[in-house]
């Protein structure tokens, strides 16, 4: 047993006990009942299952849940699928995040499985993007470099792509 | 997510009675302490409509794009409204070898934490009698002392009551001979001694007023089984249908050695494929002992018949008959491709509810699912396509085609059917003799799998096409326009195909094509350029039948005294956007896309009452004559959703129902409205003109220069007035559709469905049956037909090989694709895209070795099975061109598979135009072009 805390998705948890075998998707799913964060592959190649992760430092990265133990994510603030949209008291969502909305507005995906992954690594990268803009000519790079390793069995990635490409180039500041 | 007081209205709706179990479908209801958990995407899901055609986003977007539950595998026991807290877990223990003896399970050296808190067996099994239904075969749990009929064949189901207990032993004892027990000594495998599942064989000769002979004039032949070899009698032309058959068979291969002939005689070869759906099967259960119900939460592509044969399952055993009522949920699938079509999964879960008292998750891991689920099926196929040498016409095609079937037969017969009927690709072929068997192997289970065999035979095909150009000297494109069929020309089965065809068109299109026309020119600049590279084009073009001959799809379409639309359909959102198409469809006659669309609907469509008799597929004419007189009788009551089945049947209902709604409800109240508001209703009579010249326009309905309603009063006046506010149909489709007379609004009419119920606004609460009047079935003759309904698709390939490497780089992809009426454009766009993708990973990644090394034996996964990812498929330049439909009555074809077809001989004909080399087998590798290069 390991004794963690996490911030998931701005929830304060723990110290709770957790087996230290628990990958943390079984921890999001089995313990948290959050669902939102898929089960591709199981080894850490399709991406599916990757959630935002902040560092102490305040640096943030992408992390694959179906291999990384839940101890891995001790003391780090979490963001899962379930953590981008914006709710109201009543825990409607009224609003979602930009690569949310792009997707959306694009019918990037077809059955959804693999939504959640290239949600979170697109807003990692949005987040990137803010802090060292880019020049208009590689955002095609930059894309392929940050989501070409997420597996989409339906769509052949082109509206996710496409979809991510706009949203760069029609937000302000990411790109000269 | 709904509410649950919205929900809970609906409650369980009695769906059928098997066996004295009643079956019941229900929606998803949320415990009420997690309802107040789980986010609401109700507001922002109600913006997806847009204008005609053209929604604004996906009508599940929201729920998909946040993470909300509503895949099966979402859910867990604590979700679900009246289960309860506690939920145990359960895996599946199977075979990985088929060589052996299975001698039992030895649970001896497991520690008791690692020991199932319930254990399955066919021990079990065969104290309770209980087995697989009838469709999968026998040995559900293998018994020991026998060999396994295939590798990944299961032999217990384990319960564990704890998360980390099962965890913990799953891990250990998934592909583990810890506990599993095998001889030493090696046994011939089973499938070695078994028959083929299927054979089928297409002959046709024409002739000149009509053909010589021909499956649908003459009737299909089957052959002698003689030492599990299928034996054809003689040929005789005045002899019995079958001899006459091989009477021009014989012809057709004496013939074929004719000098003026130039054949191309190849054998081609094609890998087991996984379908790789992101969402492994998963299913979720509890059974209530205190009330003798069993409630499911099932992952399947095939509701309906998931119903039926669940309840036989339990009804044919004394402990399955302890049920009294079976509840089902069918949510949302992540992906499917067929691999969530009848298989046997749900029906392991729904057994371990028998032995367990708490609520059952059951989920396949990604090496489970390759060792379980469902395959695409490897073909040999040799074959010989004969031209005449001046006139480049094709004079006649030979197959003879083997295909590995698997450990259970499950679709093996229909996919070999399906697959040798669409070999002809898209040409009149005035001579064939077609045939292919498909046998038993200790692979897992071949199926249904997106393609549903004609991916393997036509491609090989236009891979023939391609060879033939070369060798009789003239552009591939040009003999394609040669030998393309023309509309009316008979396919191979002797049926003239539904429509236009209009391959001419779109051969023209690709050879306009920049990429075609520079490609020799450009290849010399490409390699001048890139010196490390290899440059080729290729051309191929496909036309892929949807249907399956027995199509039977229910829709309801209602519109509330507020004017809110509610679709309901059978079919499950695979992911292609169904639930999208079909609330959109609604707004050509309604004005306005849906505000709650219901897929997966079974339970509400058993108002109409309908039942079935005998297999749609081998009902004698005579007997149809007899049943249909019979109201409710229909040949088929559901059907599975299968790729290629919603756009065209799905929505033949849902827009009969919708446009009655206009001819019978809103139309007659928008007239009453102008009659006596805007026209001198007392002194004259005023022409509004028939429902068909009504327009919508920005919401309102507007006739012979009216002033324009809106929908909100037309739905209230409807209501007020009693007209037509509701219609359930239900449809059945021979490769033309049943047609019936109908009482709708005191006029008789004829419509194309063979059931219809109907709501008179504040006349009727409920659905009340019409009986249907001189109905009118497909002759049962013409299933012979095979297949009608087509639609065409060609792809043009641009790649570069690396010369050190030998991997290939997809540069530009562009599609033509005839689609017929378009429902929702994005949704077609996608379909393209992930099709071409598709289609490259069966042509240059995607395999699974045949034998032990397979997938049966439970260590593959995805760090060896290679699926596209973006930088396989061109991402970014994936093109294409949607041909127009021809008229505004064109109906909207299925095409989410021959989207998949043409991009494989392209590629293999651009990889020969890169490296002068021919491949006959698939996927071809980086090892298989180094070789060459």
């Amino acid at each position: 047993m390991s004794k963690l805390t996490f911030t998931i998705n701005g929830q304060k948890i723990g110290p709770i006990e957790i087996p230290q075998e628990v990958m943390m998707i079984e921890y999001l799913h089995e313990f948290r009942n959050l669902t939102g964060t898929k089960f591709g592959c199981g080894m850490g190649i399709c991406n599916a299952c990757v959630i935002i992760v902040e560092n102490e430092d305040g640096s943030k990265e992408v992390k694959r849940t179906c291999i990384n133990p839940s101890s891995v994510f001790n003391n780090k603030k979490i963001t899962t699928i379930e953590g981008h949209a914006k709710k109201d008291k009543n825990n409607n969502i009224i609003s979602l995040n930009p690569v949310q909305e792009a997707f959306i507005k694009q019918f990037s995906f077809q059955c959804g499985w693999c939504t959640s992954g290239f949600v979170n690594e697109a807003t990692l990268l949005m987040d990137k993007l803010k802090t060292k803009p880019i020049n208009k000519n590689d955002v095609q790079k930059v894309i392929e470099d940050n989501l070409g390793e997420h597996i989409c069995r339906c769509t052949g990635y082109a509206k996710y792509y496409s979809g991510m490409k706009k949203l760069i180039l029609e937000t302000k500041g990411l790109t000269f | 997510m709904q509410t649950p007081n919205n929900l809970s209205r609906r409650g369980f709706l009695k769906q059928c009675v098997i066996g004295g179990i009643t079956i019941y479908s229900a929606p998803m209801l949320f415990s009420s302490d997690k309802f107040k958990e789980y986010t609401n995407t109700t507001l922002l899901q109600n913006d997806w409509k847009g204008d005609l055609g053209k929604p604004k986003f996906r009508f599940d977007a929201i729920a998909k794009v946040t993470g909300e539950k509503i895949y099966g595998r979402d859910y867990r026991s604590q979700d679900i409204k009246g289960w309860p807290k506690k939920q145990s877990y359960a895996f599946i223990l199977r075979v990985n070898k088929a060589n052996r003896v299975f001698e039992g399970l030895d649970f001896s050296s497991l520690s008791n934490e690692m020991k199932p808190a319930v254990l399955i067996t066919a021990q079990t099994l065969e104290k309770d009698k209980i087995g697989f239904p009838s469709f999968f075969g026998n040995d559900m749990l293998l018994p020991a002392g026998k060999v396994p009929a295939y590798e990944g064949q299961e032999v217990a189901v384990l319960v564990y009551d704890d998360f980390i207990s099962f965890k913990n032993a799953k891990n250990s004892l998934q592909n583990s001979d810890k506990i599993i027990k095998y001889s030493k000594a090696i046994h011939p495998l089973v499938s070695a001694k078994q028959a083929p599942y299927s054979t089928w064989r297409i002959i046709r000769e024409e002739g000149l007023l009509k053909d010589k002979y021909s499956p649908l004039q003459n009737g299909l032949i089957f052959p002698n089984i003689k030492n599990n070899k299928a034996v054809w009698p003689i040929g005789n032309v005045k002899g019995d249908s079958i001899h006459q058959a091989m009477h021009y068979a014989n012809e057709l291969h004496n013939d074929i050695k004719n000098e003026d002939w130039y054949v191309v005689n190849k054998t081609f070869t094609t890998p087991s494929i996984d379908p790789v759906m992101m969402e492994a099967e998963a299913f979720n259960g509890w059974y209530d002992r205190k009330n003798k119900t069993i409630h499911m939460v099932i992952c399947t592509q095939s509701p309906g018949d998931f119903y039926k044969q669940a309840g036989e399952m339990l009804a044919a055993s004394p402990k399955g008959k302890e049920v009294k009522d079976l509840v089902i949920h069918s949510p949302y699938i992540g992906g499917g491709y067929g691999g969530k079509d009848h298989t046997p999964f749900p029906y392991f879960g729904l057994l371990s509810l028998l032995y367990s008292k708490n609520a059952i998750s059951l989920s396949n891991n990604r090496f489970e699912q390759f060792q379980s689920g469902i395959k695409r099926h490897p073909f040999v196929i040799n074959t010989k396509l004969a031209f005449d040498k001046k006139t480049k016409k094709i004079k006649g095609l030979i197959t003879d085609a083997t295909i590995d079937g698997g450990g259970r037969a499950n679709f093996s017969g229909p996919v070999t059917m399906v697959g040798l009927s669409a070999m002809q690709s898209i040409y009149y072929l005035p001579r064939t003799d077609l045939l292919a068997s498909v046998y038993p192997s200790s692979m897992p289970i071949a199926g249904s799998m997106r393609g549903f065999g004609t991916l393997q035979t036509m491609a090989a095909m236009e891979m023939m096409m391609n060879e033939a150009a070369s060798d009789l000297n003239i552009d591939p494109i040009e003999l394609r326009r040669i030998n393309a069929s023309k509309a009316g020309d008979k396919n191979t089965q002797g049926a003239i195909p539904n429509g236009d065809y209009r391959y001419l068109e779109m051969l023209e299109l690709g050879e306009k094509h920049t990429i075609w026309k520079n490609r020799h020119s450009k290849k010399i600049q490409f390699e001048k350029e890139n010196p490390s590279k290899k440059y080729g084009v290729g051309y191929s073009i496909a036309t892929k039948d949807y249907g399956t001959g027995a199509a039977a799809p229910s829709s309801s379409v209602e519109i509330t005294p507020n004017g809110e639309i509610i679709v309901k359909v059978g079919y499950i959102e695979m992911g292609p956007g169904t639930d999208t198409a079909q609330g959109a469809l609604v707004s050509k006659y309604l004005g306005s896309m849906a505000d709650e669309v219901v897929m997966a609907e079974i339970s509400d469509f058993k108002i109409l009452k309908l039942f079935e008799t005998h297999n749609p597929y081998f009902i004698s004419q005579k007997q149809q004559d007899k049943e249909e007189k019979n109201p409710q009788w229909t040949p088929s009551v559901t059907m599975a959703s299968a790729a290629s089945m919603s756009s065209y049947y799905q929505t033949h209902t849902t827009d009969l129902c919708a446009k009655l709604i206009l001819q019978h409800g809103l139309y007659p109240a928008a007239i009453e409205i102008w009659k006596t508001k805007y026209f001198n209703n007392a002194y004259a009579n005023a022409n509004f003109g028939d429902y068909h010249t009504a327009s919508w326009k920005n919401g309102k309905l507007s006739a012979a220069g009216f002033p324009p309603i809106d929908l909100k009063t037309l739905a209230k006046k409807a209501h007020e007035m009693g007209l037509l506010t509701a219609v359930m149909s239900h449809g059945f489709n021979r490769w033309a559709w049943a047609s019936a007379q109908f009482d709708i609004n005191g006029t008789t009419q004829k419509v194309y469905a063979d059931a219809i119920a109907t709501k008179y606004g504040k006349k009727s609460k409920e659905f009340t049956i019409i009986n249907r009047k001189n109905v009118t079935y497909p002759t049962t003759a013409i299933g012979n037909a095979m297949v009608t309904y087509l639609a065409p698709c060609a792809t043009l390939v641009e790649l570069s090989i690396n010369k050190k490497s030998a991997e290939v780089e997809i540069l530009d992809t562009h599609t033509w694709l005839e689609p017929g009426t378009v429902l929702v454009k994005d949704l077609v766009e996608g379909q393209i895209q992930g099709g071409v993708a598709m289609g490259i990973g069966h042509t240059l990644y995607e395999s699974l070795p045949l034998g032990q090394d397979g997938a049966g034996n439970g260590t593959w996964n995805l760090d060896r099975y290679n699926v596209p990812r973006a930088r396989d498929v061109g991402v970014w330049n994936m093109n294409y061109t949607l041909l127009p439909p021809l008229g505004k009555s064109d109906p909207s074809k299925g095409i989410a598979e021959v989207v998949m077809i043409p991009v494989v001989a392209s590629i293999v004909e651009a990889i020969n135009h890169a490296i002068d080399k021919r491949f006959y087998h698939l996927p071809v590798t980086p090892e298989d072009i180094r070789k060459e290069i």
